[in-house]
């Protein structure tokens, strides 16, 4: 069963009751939240994803809950929870949805250590997994959305979970997010994309969440080897540049970009460098023609 | 930089590497860094690497002209006392004690 296959009524019960389990990739999340931002945007943004019984394990126990006492009531507020422990400061209610995803990524970067995590995009085409590696505000998740849009399968949007030994990606599917201006450049782009309230006045600014394609949720078992590892780099209107970067330059970011390599010592190493071997690298600046950026990646993906 | 002081890495086990483009990558057991060498840096630990009891800076000088095809001058041998000062601040290479 699919998220899409609960009704109203029981994604409801479960979300106020024994918790919605959801597979997400190679992990399970055990949801509760009382708010309906959440219960909409899990209706419409996880409606692919495979629903677990209750008592199926779940790797993952959060909760996304008002605080107690008067801000129930008055400003309301968003508290994340892990095992029942509050994690993070309190958000405005309003931003109940983007705090679940913000908190199952800290869960995710806490916890899953028997992969290299690295901050980056993860396509796929043909077998071959493209890492986007990148900082905030590089335009990442605007390129990855467009590849997406153009038939590329998701992987993850901001986490590549790479295998110990370097020469896998793991995939592990879930909405992809966008920030202030390219909530419009991809409405635009990708008319038919399942596009989540837009949520203003995050720390991040104005966001919100697109639906991953059911091919690329069913997949989610489909490993990738790495193929392409291209450094995205969005600047306002520049012409678009693809250019080969030096393998220990791109290995030196990916350094930079990983959340747990130093917790992996040596092995985050070899992992890093089997990877990069396997690897074309390259850096790419764009200025938002995304169909041309599309056609450049698709150029270099053909078999 | 004593001019006849020898020279050899510090622990030659504790590293892993990766070379592309004649460049390297390092990470280092004993202190959990991750470097990247230029060139010459490359050049240098290879040629320590190769001599475990320590080479004098002549000879490594001398070495690394050989393998690249170039005259051991004064601008290289001031190039490589660079490098191996910056490798012993990375405690990646170190003096031979006499």
């Amino acid at each position: 069963m699919i998220v899409a296959e609960l009704a109203a009524a029981e994604l409801r019960r479960r979300l106020t009751g024994p918790g919605l389990r959801v597979r997400l990739g190679p992990v399970a999340a055990e949801i509760r939240s009382p708010f309906d931002v959440v219960a909409s945007g899990l209706a419409l943004l996880y409606a692919q994803h495979d629903v677990l019984a209750d008592d199926d394990f779940a790797d993952f126990r959060v909760a996304v809950e008002p605080p107690f006492g008067v801000r129930r009531f008055v400003a309301p507020q968003a508290l994340f929870k892990f095992d029942g422990n509050t994690r993070f400061r309190p958000l405005p209610a309003a931003q109940a949805f983007p705090l679940l995803e913000w908190g199952l990524n800290w869960c995710i970067t806490m916890h899953c250590h028997q992969y290299l995590m690295i901050h980056s995009a993860v396509l796929e085409r043909h077998g071959r997994a493209l890492l986007l590696p990148a900082p905030p505000g590089s335009g990442k998740s605007t390129l990855c959305a467009a590849l997406v849009a153009r038939g590329w399968r998701l992987l993850s949007d901001e986490l590549a979970l790479v295998e110990l030994d370097g020469t896998r990606v793991v995939p592990m599917p879930r909405p992809i997010s966008l920030k202030n201006r390219s909530i419009d450049t991809i409405a635009r782009f990708w008319p038919d994309a399942a596009i989540g309230d837009v949520v203003p006045d995050t720390l991040k600014g104005s966001v919100a969440h697109v639906r991953p394609p059911a091919d690329s949720v069913r997949r989610a078992l489909e490993f990738a080897l790495p193929a392409w590892v291209v450094l995205p780099h969005y600047e306002n209107g520049a012409a678009m540049q693809l250019a080969a970067l030096a393998k220990c330059d791109a290995f030196m970011r990916l350094v930079d970009s990983a959340f747990n390599y130093s917790v992996h010592g040596r092995a985050g190493f070899e992992a890093l460098a089997a990877l990069v071997d396997a690897s074309d690298c390259y850096a790419f600046t764009y200025g938002g023609a995304l169909d041309e950026a599309v056609a450049t990646f698709d150029r270099f993906a053909s078999p | 930089m004593n001019p006849d002081s020898s020279w050899r890495l510090v622990a030659p086990d504790a590293l892993a590497s990766r070379s592309w483009d004649d460049e390297l990558v390092l990470y280092n057991d004993v202190t959990g860094d991750t470097h990247h060498l230029s060139v010459l840096g490359h050049a240098v630990m290879t040629m320590l690497a190769s001599h475990p009891s320590g080479i004098d800076l002549a000879a490594l000088v001398g070495g690394i002209a050989d393998d690249a095809g170039t005259s051991a001058d004064d601008e290289l041998a001031a190039a490589v006392e660079r490098t191996l000062a910056h490798l012993a601040e990375l405690r990646l290479a170190t003096p031979v004690s006499a």
